[in-house]
C-alpha cells in the first residue's frame, strides 16, 4: 500500500511517504520553503515525497491527516463559549483563522492533490504521536506517553501498544483536556520569560539549569495535582484559552512579577535575570516531576519495561533524563522527531497498521528521510567564487576533516540524506572541536549568534559513551537521537568544556556505527587525532533559519558566517584565508 | 506637515528603540529573502550581488538592533509599550511581501529596486524627523548609503538580464505592488468588516450556547478522562 501522512497549519507542517509499510521520504515543510517552522500546507513536502516514491497522487492508497479538524474546531468553539464574555476579543480571530482553511482539510487535501475524498483520512493528535513514537521504535510491547500543548481536546494521553503477530495495537487509555496541559503550562513559561513560544522552549531548558527552583510553590499554585494523579491548571493564572494575544494573567504577574521584555537581554548577573533563571528551573521541575510521577503510575498500570514518548513535551531532554532514572521504566524511546512534524509520518503509520491491518515490519531505525546531498554542485559553487575545492575519497577526506577539526576549525559537515525532526543527527551539522569555552563562544558569536546561556551538543561514538558520560542503563538508547541530557564525568568537564553545561550536564548523542558510518569515522579518526572521540555537533543553520538541505543551501550558510570548512558528500572546501581574516 | 508627523512619532525613545527593533526584524527578513534568492538563481553574478546585498542587510539590522538598545538601556522607567505606528513610517520591506521562489531574477531585481528606492525615500525622511538624535539619525544616514548602491545595481542587473523589457519590467512591478496594496487594503478592510460581523454574532447569538458549556464545564470532573476504545477507529470521520 502507498500511504501519504500529512501534517499541517499549527506548526512544522510536513509530509511523509510510506510504501508497503516502509518509510520512502519524509520531510519537513520548512527544509524546503526554507521559512523556519513553516505551518502552510506542504506541498513542497508532498511533491518532494512523491517524486522520491515515483508516484503519482492518484496511486496513492490513502492519504492520512495527522488530525481531526472538526474536532479541533469544536474545542475552540467550546473554549470560546466557556470563556464567555472574556473571549470577545479573540473570539473572530479564532473562527477567521479556523474557518479561512484549517476547517477544510479534506477539501484542500483532494483539490491540491487530485485524489477522491474517500481516500482522505483523519488520524488522532494523540494517535498520531504515539504512532510516530511506537511504530517507529524496535519494541514489541510497550507504554505509550504522549504530552503536548493541545492536539484536538487530548493535552497528554497515556496507554500501552502491541505488535502481535498479525495484529498491531495502539490503545490510548486516558487522556487530560485542554485547557489543562503541560506544554501550554511550559509555553506560558515561555512567553513570560520573553522567548517566542513554539521556538523559545529550549531556552527556558537551558536558562533553568542556571537558576534554582526557589518558585516550585508557586508554580504549584498555578498548576495543581488531582486526586487521581493527574493535573489542572488553575485558569485565573492564564490567559492563553481567552485570548490569542498572551498567555498569562495579571494574576500569574502578582504571583511571579514582572515578565521579562524580550527585547531586553538576560543578565544573569543581575537579581532580575536570576530571577528569571529561578523561574526556568522551577517549572523545569514541576513539568518534570509530573511527567515522572504520571510515568511511575503507568510502569505500574502496565508492568511493562518499555515506554515510548511522544509530543512537543517529549524534547524536555532533562526531563527525559529523570523519567529514565525515576520512572521504573528500563528504555525509553523517543523518536526523532516527536513533535508534529514526527505526526506525518505516525499519522501514516497508524493508517498502514491499524486502520488497513496490514502486517507489522521492522522499522529502520534512523532519522534520514529527507533530500539527499546532490554530488558535484558543492563544487561548481566554490569555483563562482574562486575557492578552494576538491573531490576526495573518504579515505582522504576523512583524516583531512579530522585534522581541520583538531587544529580549531569548525566544519560544516553535509552527508546523505536530511534528518526529520529538530536536531541535527550528524547528516546536517556543523562541527567543532569540544574542548574549550573559547570555541563555543566562537560558535555563538560568529555562527549561531544565540544567548550564552544556551549550551551545544556532542556527539560520540556509541562504545565510547560511557568514558566520558554518566549514563544510566537505557541511557544510550535514549542518547540515540539527542533525546537526553547526562551528566559529563566530572573528571573530564574541563576537556569538554564547549559542550559541558554550567550544571556539568550535556545533550549527548550517541552515534551506533550503522546510522551515519562517515560521521562515525570522522570521530574516530579525531579520536586518535586529539586523544578524545567527540565532536561538539550543532544544527546546520543560522539563527532565524530552518537546518540546511541542498548544497547550495549548505554553501551559502558558510560563505555567511565563521564555518571555516564546508564538506558536502565528498567535496571540502575552505575559505580563503584574507577572508577568514575579514 | 510629513515631517512633523515623523518628527512626533520618532520622539518617543521607547517608541523609537521598538521601531528600531521592527526594522532590525525586517532587515533581517530580507536579508534570508535574499539569501534565498541567491539560493535559488542560476547567475553567477546575480548570486554574489544578492549574497552582498544580503550581508548588507544582516548589518543594518545589527545596526538597528544595537541603537535600539541603547535607547531601551537609557530610558529612566519601564513603560507600557506605545503604539509603534508601523502603517505611517515603514521599514525597509516592511509593507511589501515578497514571494523569491515565484519571481524570475528580472522580476525580482524590478521588486527590489522599487522597495530600495522607496525605502530610500522613507529614511531620507527619518534622518530629517531625527535631527534631534543625532546617533539614531546615523544609523539612518549609514543605511541609507546602501541603499542607493542597492538601488544602483538593481536596476543595473536587471538592464543586463532584461536588454529589452526592463521598461516593461519595471512597469509590471510597480503594477504589482499597486495591486497587492490594493488586495491588502481590500483584506485588511475585509477583516474589519468580518471581525464586526463575527463580534456581533457573538454577543447576540452565543450567550445561551456559552451558558450551556459553563454549565457543562462544570459538570466535567478535573483529572484523567477515559478513551473509548472505539474512538479512534474511525478514520474517515473528521470528528
Amino acid at each position: 500500500m502507498k500511504i501519504l501522512g500529512i501534517s499541517a497549519h499549527y506548526h512544522d507542517a510536513a509530509a511523509a511517504l510510506l510504501v508497503d509499510g516502509l518509510p520512502v521520504a519524509a520531510v519537513q515543510e520548512e527544509r524546503l520553503s526554507r521559512r523556519k517552522n513553516d505551518a502552510a500546507f506542504p506541498m513542497a513536502a508532498i511533491e518532494w515525497c512523491l517524486d522520491e516514491g515515483n508516484l503519482d497522487p492518484d496511486e496513492l492508497d490513502a492519504v492520512v491527516f495527522y488530525e481531526r479538524p472538526m474536532l479541533k474546531f469544536d474545542r475552540i468553539l467550546t473554549c470560546a463559549l466557556r470563556a464567555f464574555p472574556h473571549s470577545w476579543r479573540s473570539f473572530p480571530q479564532a473562527m477567521k483563522n479556523t474557518l479561512g482553511e484549517k476547517l477544510w482539510v479534506r477539501g484542500i487535501i483532494s483539490s491540491q492533490l487530485g485524489v477522491p475524498r474517500r481516500k482522505v483520512l483523519f488520524c488522532e493528535h494523540h494517535h498520531s504521536h504515539a504512532a510516530a513514537a511506537f511504530l517507529t521504535a524496535p519494541v514489541r510491547d510497550a507504554a505509550i506517553l504522549t504530552a503536548d500543548g493541545v492536539g484536538e481536546w487530548a493535552a497528554m494521553t497515556v496507554g500501552r501498544a502491541s505488535r502481535a503477530p498479525g495484529k498491531t495495537s495502539i490503545n490510548l487509555l486516558r487522556e487530560i483536556r485542554f485547557p489543562h496541559s503541560l506544554g501550554m503550562l511550559y509555553s506560558t513559561f515561555t512567553a513570560y520569560l520573553g522567548f517566542t513560544v513554539n521556538e523559545g522552549e529550549y531556552k527556558v531548558m537551558g536558562l533553568a539549569s542556571y537558576g534554582r527552583p526557589t518558585m516550585v510553590d508557586a508554580v504549584r499554585k498555578v498548576v495543581q495535582r488531582t486526586a487521581d494523579g493527574a493535573f489542572q491548571l488553575d485558569l485565573a493564572y492564564f490567559d492563553f484559552h481567552t485570548t490569542a494575544k498572551r498567555s498569562f494573567s495579571a494574576k500569574f504577574i502578582d504571583l511571579f512579577g514582572p515578565p521579562r521584555d524580550p527585547l531586553d537581554p538576560i543578565d544573569l548577573t543581575s537579581p532580575e535575570g536570576q530571577r528569571f533563571a529561578d523561574c526556568a528551573a522551577s517549572v523545569q521541575r514541576v513539568l518534570e516531576d509530573i511527567l515522572v510521577e504520571t510515568a511511575k503510575a503507568l510502569h505500574l498500570e502496565t508492568g511493562l519495561p518499555d515506554l515510548c514518548l511522544g509530543g512537543g513535551v517529549a524534547l524536555n531532554g532533562v526531563a527525559n533524563h529523570r523519567l529514565l532514572q525515576e520512572s521504573g521504566f528500563e528504555r525509553i524511546f523517543v523518536p526523532p522527531a516527536p513533535g508534529d512534524a514526527g505526526c506525518a509520518l505516525g499519522a501514516a503509520l497508524y493508517a498502514d497498521r491499524i486502520h488497513f491491518g496490514n502486517p507489522d515490519r521492522n522499522f529502520p531505525d534512523h532519522p534520514f528521510w529527507g533530500p539527499a546531498v546532490e554530488a558535484g554542485t558543492l563544487t561548481s559553487l566554490a569555483q563562482e567564487d574562486r575557492l578552494p575545492a576538491e573531490e576526495l575519497h573518504d579515505s582522504l577526506l576523512i583524516p583531512r576533516v579530522a585534522l581541520d577539526l583538531a587544529e580549531g576549525r569548525i566544519v560544516g559537515w553535509m552527508d546523505g540524506a536530511l534528518e526529520l525532526g529538530p536536531r541535527a543527527l550528524g547528516h546536517r551539522s556543523i562541527l567543532a572541536a569540544p574542548h574549550t569555552v573559547q570555541m563555543r563562544d566562537r560558535l555563538n558569536r560568529d555562527i549561531k549568534h544565540r544567548e550564552e546561556f544556551r549550551p551545544f551538543a556532542p556527539v560520540v561514538p556509541l562504545e565510547d559513551a560511557d568514558r566520558y558520560f554518566e549514563l544510566p542503563p537505557g541511557g544510550k538508547r535514549l542518547a540515540k537521537f539527542m533525546s537526553g541530557v547526562f551528566p559529563v564525568r566530572p573528571e573530564w568537564r574541563e576537556k569538554l568544556a564547549a559542550i559541558t553545561h554550567v550544571d556539568g550536564t550535556a545533550r549527548v548523542q550517541i552515534l551506533e556505527p550503522d546510522m551515519a558510518p562517515r560521521l562515525y569515522a570522522l570521530l574516530k579518526t579525531y579520536g586518535l587525532l586529539s586523544g578524545i572521540p567527540i565532536l561538539l555537533n550543532t544544527s546546520f543553520n543560522l539563527a532565524g533559519e530552518p537546518i540546511v538541505n541542498r548544497s547550495v543551501e549548505g554553501y551559502l550558510t558558510f560563505r555567511r558566517c565563521g564555518i571555516d570548512v564546508l564538506v558536502a558528500g565528498q567535496t571540502r572546501v575552505t575559505k580563503r584565508m584574507q577572508e577568514k581574516a575579514a | 506637515m510629513f515631517l512633523l508627523l515623523h518628527r512626533w512619532i520618532w520622539r518617543d525613545p521607547e517608541r523609537c528603540a521598538r521601531k528600531l527593533f521592527s526594522f532590525a526584524e525586517t532587515e533581517a527578513d530580507g536579508g534570508r529573502d535574499l539569501v534565498r534568492a541567491a539560493e535559488l538563481t542560476q547567475d553567477p553574478t546575480l548570486r554574489r550581488l544578492f549574497m552582498v546585498h544580503a550581508a548588507d542587510e544582516d548589518r543594518h539590522a545589527q545596526l538597528f538592533r544595537t541603537r535600539g538598545s541603547q535607547l531601551l538601556r537609557a530610558r529612566p522607567g519601564r513603560a507600557s509599550p506605545p503604539l509603534e505606528l508601523n502603517w505611517v513610517s515603514p521599514g525597509e520591506r516592511g509593507l511589501d511581501d515578497l514571494h523569491v521562489h515565484t519571481e524570475t531574477d528580472a522580476g525580482l531585481l524590478a521588486f527590489l529596486h522599487l522597495s530600495e528606492k522607496a525605502a530610500a525615500g522613507h529614511f531620507a525622511t527619518y534622518v530629517q524627523a531625527l535631527k534631534g538624535d543625532p546617533p539614531t539619525s546615523q544609523v539612518f544616514k549609514e543605511v541609507l548609503k546602501d541603499e542607493t548602491f542597492h538601488m544602483n545595481y538593481t536596476l543595473a542587473q536587471l538592464i543586463r538580464v532584461a536588454p529589452n523589457g526592463h521598461g516593461v519590467i519595471l512597469w509590471q512591478a510597480r503594477l504589482g505592488r499597486l495591486w497587492k496594496a490594493y488586495l491588502r487594503l481590500m483584506s485588511g478592510i475585509a477583516g474589519i468588516m468580518g471581525a464586526v460581523m463575527l463580534t456581533i454574532q457573538y454577543f447576540i447569538l452565543l450567550p445561551p450556547f456559552a451558558f450551556l458549556a459553563k454549565r457543562a464545564a462544570r459538570r466535567e470532573a478535573p483529572g484523567w478522562r477515559q478513551i473509548p476504545q472505539d474512538r479512534a477507529s474511525n478514520m474517515t470521520s473528521q470528528f
